[in-house]
C-alpha cells in the first residue's frame, strides 16, 4: 500500500517571524523514493513536519488522493522510550492504535527480526549501539505499514559504514512494502544512491530551485555508487547546489 | 569492589574513633556532662528513658510519614493538573511559590488558630506537609517538562489521546525527577514535623522536638543527645529507603537517558 500526496504552495513562517518555507509545490507519486536535500535551515524538517500534521502550514496545502496516508516518521535521532524495551518501543504504534499487546508485540518481534535485530527484543535502548538504536526506529516506523514514510536525516548521525548499511536496508525494505519515502538529507551521494528523484531547495526560505530525476534501477547494489551513472546524477546536482546560497 | 569495601568501612571507623575521642576527651578535660555528656551517658539514657524517648520518636515518625505521603500524593496530583492545563498552572503556581517561601515557623501560629489548639497534631501535620510539599510539585512539573519534545511529536503523530501520551509518555519521563523530589521530601517532612513541634505543640503533642524542650529545661543534656540521635536515624532510614526505591525503578534504563 502506499498513497502519494501533492504539496500545494506549501508555505511556513513561524510565529517570531522566521519564514522557513517559501513557496513549495511538488507532485510526489504514489511508491516513489524522493529526496529533499539544501542548504540547513531551508526548511526541510519543515516541510516533513507539515506533511506529518505537526505544524500548520501558514499558506497552501498538504493534498491527499482521498483521506490523510497512514504515516511513519523517522527523526534524525532515534527517539526511542530509554525505558521500553526494542519489542515494546516498536509496538508503540500500533498499540496506541489500540491494537491489543499480544498481537502488538508479535508484530514488533517480525519487524525487528527484519532490521537483523532478532537477538535484541528485549535490550534497552542504552544497551544498543547508535546504528542498532537506528534500526529499532526504522522498525518502529514500518511496523504499522505505513503509507508514507517520511525521514528527516534518519543517519545523519552515524559512521560511514553503518549509514552505508542501512542505506541498503532501507532500500530492501521499501522494495518490499512500497511506501511512498521523503528522505531529507545533507548528503549528496546519499541522496543519489537512494532515491529516484532528488527535489533541491534554496537557502531560506526554502524554494525549490532544481527537480532531477535519477533514472537507475532498482535494486541498487553498492557497486552502483562508483558507477558512471552515479556520478553523473551527483555532478547534475552538485551543479544545481552551486547557485543555491547558504542560509 | 575495593572502593566499595572502603566506603562502606572508612565511614564506620571514622565514626568509631571520633566516639573513642569523644569519650576521652570530656573525660580527660573534665567536661561537665550538662555541657558535654560523653557517649556512655548517652546510650545510658536508653535505658532510663528507652520507652518514652521512643513513643516520641514513634509519633514524630507517624507525623512524618502522614505528612510526607500527603506531600507525595498532593505534588505529584498538582503537577499533573498543571502538565494537563496551561490555565491552571498559571492561576495557581503563584500560591504553590508563596506557599513555599514563607516559613513554616511563620505560618504556625495562624494554623494554629485555625486547626484549635486541641488538634495540636493535625497542625504539625500540616506543617510537616507544607514543608515537604514543594518540593514533589516543583520536580514533577520539571519532569513532565523535560519530555523528549520528538517522542511528544511521535505521540501526536500515531494520534495518541492525553491519556496515553500521559501514561505511557510523560510519567516514565518525569519518573526520575519525581524520585529526586520525593526523596527531598522525606527529609523535609522530617524537618518539617520537628519544626512545627518546636513551633506549635509545647506540650500538646509528645514528638521528639517536645522531649528534646523538656531536656534542656532539665539541662538533661545526655537525653538531649540521645532524642537527637533518633531524629538523625530516622532521617538516614528514611532517606535510605527512599534511595532504595528510586534505585529499584531506575536502575536499568537510568544514567543513559538522553542517549535514547
Ligand atoms: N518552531 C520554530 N519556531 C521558530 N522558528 C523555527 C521553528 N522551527 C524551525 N524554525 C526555523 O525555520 C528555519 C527552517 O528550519 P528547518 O528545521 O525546517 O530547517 P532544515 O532545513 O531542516 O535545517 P537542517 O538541515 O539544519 O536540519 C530555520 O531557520 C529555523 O530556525
Ligand atoms: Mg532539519
Amino acid at each position: 500500500m502506499s498513497s502519494g500526496l501533492r504539496l500545494d504552495r506549501l508555505a511556513k513562517t513561524f510565529p517570531n517571524g522566521t519564514a522557513a518555507l517559501g513557496e513549495l509545490s511538488a507532485d510526489i507519486e504514489a511508491g516513489a523514493f524522493v529526496s529533499l536535500l539544501g542548504p540547513s535551515g531551508c526548511g526541510k524538517s519543515t516541510v516533513l513536519r507539515l506533511i506529518a500534521g505537526l505544524e500548520e502550514p501558514t499558506r497552501g496545502r498538504v493534498g491527499w488522493p482521498q483521506t490523510r496516508g497512514s504515516l511513519g516518521f523517522i527523526f534524525q535521532e532515534p527517539t526511542l522510550m530509554a525505558w521500553a524495551t526494542a519489542t515494546n518501543n516498536i509496538a508503540l504504534p500500533l498499540e496506541l492504535a489500540g491494537m491489543a499487546k499480544s498481537e502488538a508485540r508479535e508484530r514488533a518481534r517480525v519487524a525487528l527480526e527484519k532490521v537483523g535485530l532478532a537477538g535484541f527484543a528485549d535490550a534497552l535502548p542504552r544497551e544498543l549501539s547508535g546504528g542498532m538504536r537506528m534500526r529499532v526506529s526504522i522498525a518502529r516506523a514500518l511496523v504499522a505499514d505505513p503509507d508514507v514514510l517520511l525521514m528527516d536525516e534518519p543517519f545523519a548521525a552515524l559512521d560511514e559504514f553503518t549509514r552505508g548499511k542501512l542505506n541498503d536496508d532501507l532500500l530492501r525494505l521499501w522494495a518490499e512494502r512500497r511506501f511512498t519515502g521523503i528522505f531529507v538529507t545533507h548528503s549528496v551521494f546519499e541522496a543519489v544512491y537512494l532515491s529516484q528523484r532528488i527535489l533541491i531547495l534554496s537557502g531560506r526560505p526554502g524554494r525549490l530551485v532544481a527537480d532531477i530525476e535519477n533514472p537507475a534501477p532498482y535494486p541498487r547494489e553498492p557497486g552502483y555508487r562508483t558507477s558512471a551513472a552515479f556520478n553523473a546524477t551527483a555532478r547534475d546536482i552538485l551543479d544545481a547546489l552551486e547557485d543555491v546560497s547558504t542560509c | 569492589m575495593l572502593m566499595r569495601g572502603l566506603r562502606i568501612i572508612l565511614p564506620i571507623a571514622l565514626f568509631l574513633g571520633l566516639i573513642r575521642f569523644w569519650e576521652w576527651s570530656v573525660v580527660y578535660l573534665e567536661i561537665p556532662p550538662f555541657i558535654l555528656p560523653p557517649p556512655s551517658a548517652i546510650l545510658a539514657v536508653f535505658a532510663t528513658d528507652g520507652a518514652s524517648l521512643l513513643g516520641s520518636a514513634w509519633t514524630t515518625l507517624g507525623t512524618t510519614l502522614a505528612a510526607f505521603t500527603l506531600a507525595t500524593v498532593s505534588g505529584t496530583a498538582l503537577a499533573a493538573l498543571f502538565a494537563s492545563s496551561r490555565i491552571a498552572e498559571a492561576a495557581l503556581s503563584p500560591y504553590a511559590v508563596i506557599l513555599q517561601v514563607t516559613p513554616i515557623i511563620a505560618i504556625a501560629p495562624l494554623i494554629i488558630v485555625w486547626v484549635g489548639l486541641d488538634n495540636a497534631w493535625l497542625t504539625v501535620l500540616i506543617l510537616a506537609w507544607i514543608a515537604a510539599f514543594f518540593p514533589v510539585l516543583a520536580s514533577a512539573t520539571a519532569g513532565l517538562k523535560a519530555v523528549d519534545p520528538n517522542l511528544r511529536d511521535l505521540f501526536r503523530l500515531y494520534r495518541a489521546d492525553f491519556r496515553q501520551t500521559f501514561i505511557r509518555l510523560m510519567v516514565p519521563s518525569s519518573l526520575p525527577y519525581l524520585l529526586a523530589g520525593i526523596k527531598t521530601a522525606g527529609g523535609l517532612a522530617l524537618v518539617g514535623a520537628v519544626v512545627a513541634e518546636f513551633a506549635a505543640a509545647s506540650g500538646n503533642t509528645d514528638g521528639l522536638a517536645w522531649r528534646i524542650l523538656e531536656a534542656g529545661n532539665r539541662l538533661q543534656i545526655a537525653k538531649m543527645f540521645a532524642a537527637l540521635l533518633l531524629l538523625a536515624l530516622m532521617g538516614v532510614v528514611l532517606y535510605a529507603i527512599l534511595s532504595f526505591v528510586e534505585w529499584l525503578l531506575l536502575h536499568r534504563w537510568h544514567g543513559d537517558r538522553r542517549h535514547a
